[in-house]
């Protein structure tokens, strides 16, 4: 009961009973996709979706706590190497996709937690962060690109250099594997429950005490928070959720190349919550779905715009929506909606 | 019986560059006692809150909250000891309603807030008006309630001692007076308080003692009677000393 | 004799990177400093001046005057973008770091559009003489003279000139200047142009030792954004000598010993450990240092 009432706080999009049924429809349409897509477009679903939990970590990181970081796509690689070095090198067991997973997404808390501290215990200026994470990326990047030779041969497992790392086993529990529309479904429900964590974490106490840092770190602090605490922590969440979309992409494609941890992609979750509006956690999701898939659409249209369409549109937000389109698009007052004052009174100013 | 001061400085020093902001101050404060810290502008004031906030780190000298060496805790920690601090800005948050800012401040806190300390609270919403208000973002509050919402968000995390830096800058005579009777009725019922001020008709109305800061160090203290008939704290304020 | 050669190369490397940090990071350090705005396409507006260096430069024109159309042509584009964009987000600290990289990002891709993905580069200037066993380049050893000159001139600009007064005064207190005469609005717009003129012309100055293509802006990120993050935005001028002089002290040792991407990794470390021990960076204790033999 107390959880239903958190997952209908107000510090994201929709709480009307139209809005949940229509929230439920599209999640039944989600459902029933492969009753009317086929196995590969099913698969492109998946990559749409997959992208998502890491576009909601920026979010709470960006939107909630007021912390940019333009380098999640960094513990997505991370998550993504560690796994393909991991169950690359556990193939004759069953398990080995599950610890991979699982010591993916850890050695992404620490990173984080390591970055992080030194960061945010160093109570830096609020432009630091996105620097740093950025240049971490780029070292990042340099650094997978030149494991070319044999002696970046973990186990079994040959990092690859610039061509990135191939073979990576799927997903596996026991013997059934994630394929197809099961692999499919696996990135759907793991997407959607990642969602409800979010949402349920941010209209929670610790959701407002995001809200309070970005509004005012020193009030925060003198009343009674460890700001850095708190910071860390949700910089850690977000390296973890990052962490969950680059395992599901490695056993999406089963490959991996550093050029995923370069600029573009880096620059691309950025412009998925902005776009979306990087406080209200469904239009962030509702915009990386969209634009995932219409940069896919683009560049298998063999369209070279794409990059500079998709930074045309991060400029067009920040200068004309700066709260965000689909935030502009929800608030906008729909013919049947009675209540007149806005969906939510928190945060107009940002 | 000699009462522990509720908070108190030895020799505090702070140093900008080559200015000397705060010079060997030896401030004590009893409990229950409402203080006022007074002085010219560039007396010091604002970097003794600072130092007594945990903002700045003095160059020398030590803070005592309670009998307690804070001097190398940061903020959060003194706040948890039961300091409470409001600024010279109204640092509130604006776009938050006046439930979810109190809340905030009360949570974190909640463990340490005795029943007279819920006491004082909850009297001082009621007579900060505040009790009707709830859902309403706290932006939308006339100035004065704001800053009036700010000392009652203070309040909830039941703090010992309060520091309140300018808290009636910008208020009507009325509401200043308005201000100064609920923080009088407050220290009846047990809160110790240090006001940070420069409007002395508020000094007058609240001060038990007071303190005057001139060019970072302790230049005078006593009652508000005989702070006003010092000749040379006159002086300092006209500018002759 | 050998130990003197060997002396005056790890002196010419040590130069030659403290050179390249302060190169890379200049134009950076003049926007952030005056405006607080971080320019994300700091990157883009060097590779636009390489990019004109080096066209211009296969046509017949000296290089020298190569560089300085780089400075003026970039300058323009930067007002461009101070007029029609960047002065939206004064004050909103990290909507401009959003709204530059996507400039950055249409730039660099633009170009990669546009110009395809290489230029052919143009060969470095002056040749190199050897002492001992050690050879030097007279480019980099040109180079290390003109970051010099480039430092002292902004010095000298803030100082003694009408343009250094008023920027000095917005700095400080922006409205207080205006409410003084001081058109803000200018001073802020001729900043950036300033800004992104030093990029451009370093862009040009680095082109030759480097190899001109799209994305080249991307090279120049880490180290320029590390040799800010370390300086500080206290004094950004003592903070880019301070850190670029004390970065190079790191990366010269590892990089001699462990390649180019250690040295670059080095940096990080030394930015983290920088941040956590001196939050405000390292111009703000040259600046108190300074200010306390001033006051003593």
């Amino acid at each position: 009961m107390r959880l239903l009432h958190l997952v209908n706080g107000g510090e994201d999009l929709g709480r009307s009973r139209w809005f949940w049924i229509g929230f439920a429809a599209v999640i039944l349409a989600l459902v029933a996709l492969p009753l009317y897509q086929t196995e590969f477009e099913a698969s492109n679903a998946s990559y749409y979706l997959l992208n998502i939990p890491l576009a909601l970590g920026l979010s709470m990181l960006w939107g909630y706590c007021g912390i940019l970081s333009f380098g999640q796509v960094a513990y997505f690689g991370i998550a993504g190497y560690a796994y393909g070095v991991i169950a690359g090198n556990l193939t004759e067991t069953s398990w080995g996709p599950l610890v991979g997973s699982v010591g993916g997404l850890l050695l992404c808390a620490a990173v984080g937690a390591i970055f992080g501290y030194f960061v945010f215990f160093g109570r830096v200026q609020g432009w630091i962060v996105p620097i740093l994470t950025l240049v971490f990326t780029l070292l990042l990047e340099t650094f997978l690109g030149q494991t070319a030779g044999y002696q970046w041969r973990i186990g079994a497992v040959q990092l690859g250099g610039y061509n990135g790392m191939t073979g990576i086993p799927p997903f596996q529990i026991g013997n059934f594997i994630f394929q197809g529309y099961a692999f499919y479904f696996f990135a759907l429900s793991l997407t959607v429950a990642v969602y409800f964590i979010s949402r349920i974490l941010m209209n929670a106490h610790f959701g407002k005490i995001m809200i309070a840092i970005r509004e005012d770190v020193l009030r925060t602090e003198t009343l009674g928070y460890d700001v850095r605490f708190y910071q860390l922590g949700v910089f850690v969440l977000a390296a973890m959720l990052a962490g969950l979309s680059g395992l599901l992409y490695v056993q999406w494609g089963n490959y991996i190349t550093p050029s995923q941890v370069g600029l573009l992609p880096a620059a691309l979750p950025v412009i998925w919550v902005a776009v979306g509006g990087r406080n209200r956690l469904l239009a962030v999701a509702i915009a990386t779905y969209l634009l995932n898939w219409i940069n896919y659409t683009l560049s298998e249209a063999g369209n070279q715009y794409a990059p500079v369409i998709m930074g045309a549109l991060l400029l067009l937000v920040m200068l004309f929506f700066p709260r965000g389109i689909i935030v502009a698009i929800a608030e906008l007052r729909w013919p049947w909606r009675r209540d007149v004052t806005p969906v939510s009174v928190q945060d107009r100013s940002a | 019986m000699k009462m522990q001061p509720a908070i108190s400085t030895v020799n505090l020093t702070k140093r900008f560059g080559g200015v000397i902001a705060t010079d060997g101050v030896d401030l004590s404060v009893s409990s229950g006692e409402i203080r006022c810290i007074i002085g010219p502008n560039g007396a010091g004031k604002s970097t003794l809150f600072a130092l007594l906030c945990g903002i700045h780190a003095p160059d020398g000298g030590e803070i005592l909250l309670g009998g307690r060496d804070v001097t190398r805790l940061p903020a959060f920690r003194r706040v948890r000891l039961g300091l409470g601090l409001t600024f010279q800005t109204n640092r509130a948050y604006h776009n938050l309603t006046i439930a979810q800012n109190l809340e905030i401040a009360r949570r974190r806190n909640s463990a340490r807030v005795d029943s007279d300390a819920l006491r004082r609270y909850q009297h001082a919403i009621g007579l900060f008006e505040l009790d009707q208000l709830t859902d309403l973002p706290a932006r939308a509050l006339p100035h004065h309630q704001l800053q009036w919402l700010e000392i009652a968000m203070v309040l909830a995390g039941g703090p010992d001692v309060i520091l309140l830096d300018e808290p009636t800058a910008g208020m009507s005579p009325e509401e200043t007076m308005q201000t100064a009777s609920v923080l009088r009725t407050l220290n009846g019922m047990g809160l110790t308080i240090v006001v940070v001020e420069h409007d002395i008709a508020f000094v007058r109305e609240i001060a038990h003692r007071v303190t005057v800061l001139h060019e970072g160090r302790i230049f005078a203290e006593g009652s508000v009677a005989e702070i006003t008939a010092h000749e040379d704290v006159r002086n300092i304020y006209l500018g002759r000393a | 004799m050998d130990t003197l050669g060997l002396l005056a190369s790890i002196l010419y490397q040590f130069g030659t990177n403290a050179a390249f940090l302060l190169l890379a990071a200049i134009g950076l350090v003049v926007i952030l400093g005056m405006m607080n705005i971080i320019n994300l396409a700091h990157g883009e507006l060097m590779m636009m001046g390489a990019y004109i260096a080096t066209i211009v430069t296969h046509r017949g024109i000296p290089f020298p005057l190569a560089v300085l159309l780089a400075f003026l042509l970039v300058a323009m584009f930067g007002a461009a973008l101070e007029r029609v964009i960047i002065r939206r987000f004064y004050g909103h600290e990290l909507g401009a770091l959003v709204v530059t990289w996507g400039i950055s990002l249409i730039m660099g891709q633009g170009t990669l559009l546009f110009f395809g993905p290489f230029m052919p580069s143009i060969g470095i200037p002056g040749g190199s003489f050897s002492l001992g066993a050690y050879s030097f380049a007279t480019y980099w050893i040109v180079l290390i003279g003109v970051s010099a000159i480039l430092i002292a001139a902004l010095w000298w600009i803030y100082q003694n000139t009408r343009f250094g007064l008023m920027a000095r005064a917005t700095m400080q207190k922006a409205a207080m200047a205006e409410a003084l005469g001081v058109n803000t609005d200018r001073v802020y717009m001729l900043t950036f142009a300033l800004g992104s003129g030093l990029a451009g012309a370093c862009g040009a100055l680095l082109a030759p030792t480097v190899s001109i293509s799209p994305l080249m802006g991307q090279q120049f990120v880490a180290p320029a954004f590390i040799t800010v993050v370390v300086g500080g935005a206290a004094n950004v001028l003592l903070g880019a000598i301070g850190s670029s002089l004390l970065l190079s002290a790191v990366k010269t040792p590892v990089g001699l010993l462990f390649g180019a991407f250690i040295g670059t990794v080095a940096l990080l470390l030394t930015a983290l450990i920088i941040i956590r021990l001196m939050p405000n960076g390292v111009s703000f204790y040259l600046q108190r240092f300074t200010e306390r033999r001033v006051g003593a």
